[in-house]
């Protein structure tokens, strides 16, 4: 079948204008943060108050002070248990739940702006993506430059989801943004390649579900390092480095829901990852002869597998939990991002298609 | 059971793996000897002692023989130990997709052997180019898997006799569970205690009653399929090993050049590469031919993908069997054709040009199609076309060079193919006479002159390019003549020919289910919630009851508050005697 120049075009143009709303839903992000740290009145006072903490009580850990903000754990809850009963539920509070807007109005404001502008973008950004697959009659993730782009639709949609779920993410906001505007942005600049036919390799129903899984799994890997960085970041300044960053790291989640958030997703994805190498396998046998040849992409993914293995291992063992698990999962992800780019740009396998 | 959350869920490996490593630490504690005057005491004791001088440097505990290999077998089954292996088997991977490998194209190998002379030899000592066969790379899955076994088996065990036994009694005070829910009520406590344990029981709970000073108490769990699936998992793992095992020694994998009109029969001669199993004789080979009819290829010819292949199709004409009926199929690159469980499968193309080679008496010496190996996406192909002389000791022709399927000749330039299909096809070709040695002892590439006794003729024509260097330019049609009366050669036409690979993997089966089952394992050990619900009924004061529900994760965020809410609203709405509102709870 010819490739439909009408969609090809309308998906290049839907693409652009998305890069455009990103752009603008990123900088309003970044306004949040800017407007939401303290007001000058109220930097001084935390300033003043700080020295005189440490002034009070010189021998005193600085950790101890910010700790002592932390909120209560606990939450009751009263509810109607029917026949005119009262249940009353006292559970531990599973994160302490602060915003990047920090009450600030102005923040607040631009922190619904973007997230308007991320849905707008987003918008333009399924309708690039479905266009391209219109205009070719195929699933639109069979090149480099049609693989970031659905990538960062997964991580995109990831993030929307869970606001439009009414969980409090929004602090995922600049950071989900920033990289799905940079592989956007490197996707049409670097990897651009016209909508057209597939190499004889990919005439397969398995290209639907072996890429698929890996797109979505890669988007969702992205997410899940987001959130390890910030775990990474948090936790360090709640040990009482980072000074300078406090007021920002403040609003963000604990250390500990941004690592259970991290635990979760990859925990979620994992499974997922390994269906998708199984998929990849099986594809491999019909296409190629045999289910596992150690072909670059192969092996490379076999190594996410078990760098990412090891991560949930290390979260069980003492002695690797927290931060120590939380490095092999960047690490992993390291991995992740050489699978995609290194292996398609630099080494030669069987993994490569229209150009890359 | 303490109230702890999370790291109540401590993996049983880790309970187990604790023992050793703290004796460890503490014989590493005690070996060094930190203070000054401790060391001297010690110095001095030593002189004294008749005892055997103890390592301080590595901090194993003399335990003997027995115990040694315990200590060992210990560590190595601890989760510690299969995270290093665990790191270890992913760096261990990544020298086998940078450097070329012999077992994906062996070519690369030797030109990697070309270009770097002093490196090659000395990585190819420690099987840097057959990294997944290296017996390291062995070593290090060999260990994980008998680490795997050996935190399994007892795990398997260990998760047995949970399953059986009883969830352990009802703490007594439920308020100190993470998730705590209570109300009063006047119902009798035996009623509560029945609708509890029906209602927890329907929800899949494994639910046992009891009673002491306090009260009457159900003790619930849920979520034994989270250790099952891990299990079963990691099983699985054993089975994949089993599986690759298995094709490796039952199975086969071999690749045949076809050229067009001709034929492939499933002998080890028809084969231009075949590695057996160790079990597979060269008799099991299934008795099955075909021929190549006709293969075709199309081309993306225009825009950024200009040159990219869209279709391959290899018309061939099989026979299952020598006395079987022939049948026709299409083998595409995804549609394999399967006879009797092995497939061949369609893997690669290129161009075989058809040329006449006659003598200087006019006879013809060679006639038929030469395989050519394409060198680059516009299928520039190289290859050698060699014609023995009809008698012995008489002078041999060869010619080496160039097939350009679509020539692009431009004076000042080497002609080259501009696109991968035969639109203008070309040959270039050097020409030499003498002895091909071709009855030589070594064994000879057939894509390839063996110039040592050739001498290379002046074929220069002063119509050919003069970038061509000492070489024939031929199309289709043309003949050209050799000097000195040695002969011609003619270009008659172009065929293609196809590579297929041909596979019988026996292993699959085992690999396939393995793989699904490990699938499954993995959703259920990470998806799946164990968790523990406590329901106490005890006396009040005022004569009415209060009720608590209570619940504990017994993996990490599996808080089950929900769960816990709603069983003890489900209770209050289920109760017939509600006690008023506002008792104390």
């Amino acid at each position: 079948m010819s490739i439909n120049q009408t969609f090809a075009h309308y998906s290049n143009l839907f693409i652009a204008l998305s890069l455009v709303g990103y752009a603008v839903a990123f900088f309003a992000y970044c306004a949040e943060w800017a407007f939401g740290t303290n007001s000058r009145f109220g930097r001084t006072v935390e300033k003043v108050g700080r020295q005189d903490a440490k002034k009070a009580a010189a021998t005193a850990d600085a950790t101890v002070v910010r700790q002592a903000k932390a909120p209560a754990v606990e939450s009751i809850n009263a509810s109607d248990g029917g026949n005119g009963v009262t249940v009353l539920t006292r559970a531990v509070a599973e994160d302490e739940e602060p915003t990047i807007s920090n009450g600030n109005l102005r923040a607040e404001l631009f922190g619904r702006f973007a997230v308007l502008v991320s849905f707008i973008a987003f918008a333009f950004h399924f309708a690039g993506v479905l266009c391209r697959g219109l205009a070719a009659h195929r699933v639109p993730w069979a090149n480099m430059y049609e693989f970031s782009c659905a990538a960062a639709l997964a991580m995109s949609f990831a993030y929307l989801v869970l606001l439009v779920l009414r969980k409090r993410v929004r602090w995922m906001g600049l950071p989900v943004t920033a990289i799905v505007l940079l592989t956007l942005g490197i996707a049409y600049t670097v990897l651009y390649t016209d909508a057209e036919e597939l190499v004889p390799a990919l005439h397969s129903y398995w290209l639907y579900i072996h890429v698929t899984a890996a797109v979505i799994s890669t988007g969702a890997f992205g997410v899940a390092t987001v959130a390890t960085i910030l775990y990474l970041l948090k936790s360090a300044n709640e040990e009482g480095a980072l000074p300078r960053l406090s007021s920002t790291l403040d609003r963000i989640p604990s250390s500990v829901a941004l690592d259970r958030t991290a635990y979760r997703v990859i925990a979620f994805i994992f499974p997922l990852w390994t269906f998708a190498i199984m998929a990849g396998a099986i594809w491999a046998e019909k296409a190629w002869g045999r289910y596992w040849g150690w072909d670059p992409k192969e092996t490379w993914s076999f190594i996410v597998w078990v760098v990412y293995a090891a991560y949930l291992h290390a979260r069980a063992t003492h002695g690797w939990k927290g931060k120590a698990a939380a490095y092999v999962a960047l690490a992993a992800f390291a991995c992740v991002l050489f699978n995609y780019f290194g292996v398609n740009t630099l080494l030669t396998g069987k993994h490569s298609y229209a150009g890359l | 059971m303490s109230e702890q959350t999370a790291e109540q869920g401590t993996e049983a490996r880790e309970a187990a793996s604790a023992v050793p490593e703290d004796a460890v630490d503490e014989v590493a504690a005690a070996a060094p000897v930190e203070d000054a005057a401790e060391a001297l005491a010690a110095e001095r004791a030593e002189k004294l002692s008749t005892a055997p001088k103890a390592d301080d440097s590595i901090a194993v505990p003399r335990l003997g023989g027995l115990g040694m290999l315990r200590w060992m077998w210990r560590q190595l089954t601890s989760m510690r130990i299969a995270l290093v292996l665990l790191f270890l088997l992913s760096l261990a991977a990544i020298p086998g997709s940078i450097l070329p490998q012999n077992s994906i194209d062996p070519t690369k190998v030797t030109s990697f052997f070309a270009a770097h002379k002093t490196w090659a030899p000395i990585l190819n000592k420690v099987q840097l180019f057959d990294v997944f066969e290296s017996y390291w790379f062995g070593a290090i899955y060999c260990l994980l898997f008998i680490s795997l076994v050996g935190c399994i088996v007892p795990r398997t065990w260990a998760h047995f006799k949970a399953m059986r036994a009883a969830p352990p009694t009802a703490p007594r005070n439920l308020k100190r569970l993470p998730v705590h829910a209570s109300f009063t009520t006047a119902a009798d406590a035996e009623e509560i205690l029945k609708l509890a344990a029906k209602r927890l029981k329907g929800r899949r709970f494994k639910a046992v009653r009891g009673t002491d000073k306090a009260g009457g108490w159900i003790s619930a769990e849920k979520g034994y399929l989270r250790e099952i699936g891990n299990l079963l998992f990691h099983l699985s793992l054993i089975g994949i090993l089993i599986g690759v095992a298995l094709g490796h020694f039952l199975g086969f994998k071999g690749a045949a050049l076809v050229t067009e009109g001709s034929g492939f029969s499933d002998t080890p001669l028809g084969y231009a590469s075949l590695t057996l199993g160790p079990e597979v004789s060269t008799q099991k080979l299934p008795d099955f031919s075909f021929t190549l009819n006709k293969f075709s290829a199309s081309y993306q010819e225009s825009g950024d993908q200009f040159a990219q292949p869209r279709t391959f199709d290899a018309y061939v004409t099989f026979k299952a069997t020598q006395s079987s009926k022939p049948q026709n199929v299409d083998v595409q690159v995804n549609s394999p054709l399967t006879v009797n469980g092995t497939n061949v499968f369609l893997e690669g193309h290129g161009y075989a040009p058809v040329v006449e080679v006659k003598d200087g008496a006019g006879h013809v010496t060679y006639d038929g199609p030469t395989i050519f190996l394409g060198q680059d996406e516009f299928f520039d192909s190289s290859g050698a076309i060699k014609a023995p002389a009809r008698t012995k000791g008489g002078t041999d022709l060869g010619f080496q060079g160039w097939f350009l399927p679509t020539a692009f000749v431009q004076s000042g330039q080497m002609p080259a193919s501009v696109f991968p299909a035969a639109q203008n096809p070309m040959l270039i070709l050097s020409a030499y006479s003498g002895d091909l040695n071709m009855n030589g002892g070594a064994e000879q590439s057939v894509y390839s002159l063996d110039t040592s006794k050739l001498k290379q003729l002046d074929v220069k024509s002063p119509t050919a390019n003069a970038d061509s260097g000492n070489a024939l330019e031929l199309k289709v049609g043309q003949t050209a003549t050799l000097p000195n009366g040695l002969g011609s050669i003619t270009f008659v036409g172009v065929k293609n020919w196809a590579q297929f690979n041909i596979a019988y993997d026996p292993g699959q089966k085992v690999v396939l289910p393995a793989a699904i089952l490990a699938v499954l394992g993995l959703i259920g050990s990470l998806g799946i919630r164990r968790r523990r619900v406590w329901v106490r009924v005890s006396e009040q004061a005022d004569g009415t009851r209060l009720v608590e529900v209570a619940g504990l994760a017994r993996t990490e965020g599996a808080t089950p508050t929900a769960e816990v809410t709603q069983t003890a609203q489900a209770l209050a709405a289920a109760v017939r005697q509600p006690a008023p509102d506002g008792a104390s709870a």
